[in-house]
């Protein structure tokens, strides 16, 4: 179960990831928060959920295919930069999902919805930063965009993350829906 | 009203123009090494002529694919607003951070030096060119062959333990689901609707509630996804899909000269980019 990639892997890589393709481009994924950066997103969410089901490797790859698909619609040149639009994403899910395992000892929802949190801030710290150093904007502006649009952007995190995860491990536990094959259930 | 509902048909992803051009017949491995190449080169590229060259070569690009320039233009249109945002604001907040060059305006914190023009006109140009580029790789590569050829690419690295094939099948997974789920979300959209849910009916600045809005429609599609994963599982694994094992193709390629060609080519023009002062 630990090494490499399996089936259930793969399949929840690459559903996940199609959700982020398609909220990008139904521009549904955007909450309209009128800052520098355009708008708020909720397209890191994928990736923060897959990493804490699947493990970093699923967020990682998440977070590739979100950081591909952003670059590829951009509208705005921010995110027309690899630099900014892909390398920072790949770290989303591999943050919450270490959140997650360190904190979920202690509280199953608890380290849910801090992995939810943790992961969203990921994105907006790293984004920011690399916006920053790319030359896309001064401190002072990302600063503020830090607040506008990270602020909301993690609450709506949390709130997905938390729902969806706890409905998803639910399904488990009934033993209807989850494939038996690929063991590993709780 | 209606036209809120119908996602499926803004999704342009895996658009293909069939023009059967040069461009098109390229190998795919090569054909995405040369365009890496060129993104690369544009992405560092700070000078006034090679952003202009670049720009030429984008347009040279579409003439060779028989792509109509418009399918381009109608990528920049949308973002031409933000574009123009975002240069007043580095116009107006970045004197402090790209300093030098001849100082033309300065009052308080505005400082207008020709660094900065230097800094707004590249990343605008930056921008359309890389639209221009991209429309031209997806609009001439059909999203198997892209998958394909990146397969290929990415081959050496098996050796580092790297699953390159489980990678491709990702890629796959992600984008023959975006239809799928689009569907799945215009219905659930209707179903919402009708119980009398609205969205996007709020106003603009009332933030708070159109994010609610969205809670009805992007948890249930999460969980529509992952039970639609569960089932693909099963069907996989019925099949006895095992990661990792050897598997035989059905496509084949096969690199000819020209694809080499293509790609020295790009290389040259990536390289005089780069070297082209001012």
């Amino acid at each position: 179960m630990e090494k490499g990639l399996t089936v259930r892997k793969i399949v929840i890589a690459g559903v996940l990831g199609a959700i982020a393709i398609l909220l990008g481009v139904t521009r549904l994924g955007f909450i309209p928060v009128p800052t520098a950066a355009g708008n708020a997103t909720i397209l890191h969410i994928p990736a923060i959920i897959g990493g804490i089901m699947e493990g970093w490797g699923v967020g990682l790859i998440i977070g590739l295919i979100f950081g591909v698909s952003s670059f590829l619609n951009a509208t705005v040149p921010l995110f027309k930069d690899p630099l900014v639009a892909i390398l920072p994403r790949l770290f989303i899910g591999v943050v919450a999902y270490f959140t997650y395992v360190g904190l979920r000892q202690f509280n199953q929802y608890a380290a849910i919805g801090v992995a939810g949190f943790v992961g969203s801030m990921t994105n907006t710290i790293l984004v920011l930063v690399m916006a920053v150093i790319r030359g896309y904007m001064p401190a002072g502006v990302a600063a503020t965009v830090a607040v506008t649009s990270g602020i909301p952007e993690a609450i709506v995190s949390v709130i997905v993350t938390l729902a969806v995860v706890v409905a998803w491990k639910k399904i488990g536990s009934s033993g209807k829906q989850k494939s038996k094959i690929s063991g590993d259930f709780k | 009203m209606s036209a809120e509902f119908e996602l499926t048909r803004n999704i342009t992803i895996g658009q293909y123009l069939p023009t059967g051009s040069v461009i098109h017949r390229l190998d795919p491995r090569y054909k995405v090494t040369a365009f890496v190449i060129m993104i690369l080169a544009i992405a560092v590229c700070n000078t006034y002529l090679g952003n202009l060259f670049a720009l030429a070569v984008c347009l040279v690009m579409f003439r060779l694919s028989h792509i109509p320039l418009h399918y381009g233009i109608s990528g920049v249109k949308p973002a031409v607003p933000f574009i123009i945002i975002l240069a007043i604001m580095q116009l107006l907040f970045y004197g402090e951070i790209a300093r030098g060059g001849t100082i033309y305006f300065q009052y308080g914190f505005v400082t207008i030096s020709s660094e900065v023009i230097r800094l707004v006109v590249v990343s605008a140009m930056r921008f359309v060119e890389v639209i221009f580029l991209s429309s031209v790789l997806t609009l001439s590569t059909s999203t198997t062959e892209l998958t394909h050829g990146m397969e290929r690419l990415l081959g050496p690295l098996e050796k580092v333990k790297f699953p390159v094939h489980a990678f491709a099948l990702i890629i796959t997974i992600a984008i023959r689901f975006v239809p799928t789920f689009a569907m799945e979300m215009e219905k659930m959209m209707k179903a919402q609707a009708s119980r009398g849910a609205d969205f996007g009916t709020g106003e603009w600045w009332r933030i708070v509630k159109r994010t609610k809005d969205m809670f009805p429609i992007i948890i249930p599609l999460f969980n529509v996804a992952l039970s639609r994963a569960e089932d693909l599982i099963l069907a996989m694994e019925a099949r006895c899909y095992t990661p990792g094992a050897a598997r035989t193709r059905y496509a084949h390629y096969r690199a000819t000269p020209k694809d080499f060609a293509a790609v020295g080519i790009c290389m040259i023009l990536a390289i005089v980019m780069l070297i082209i002062p001012w």
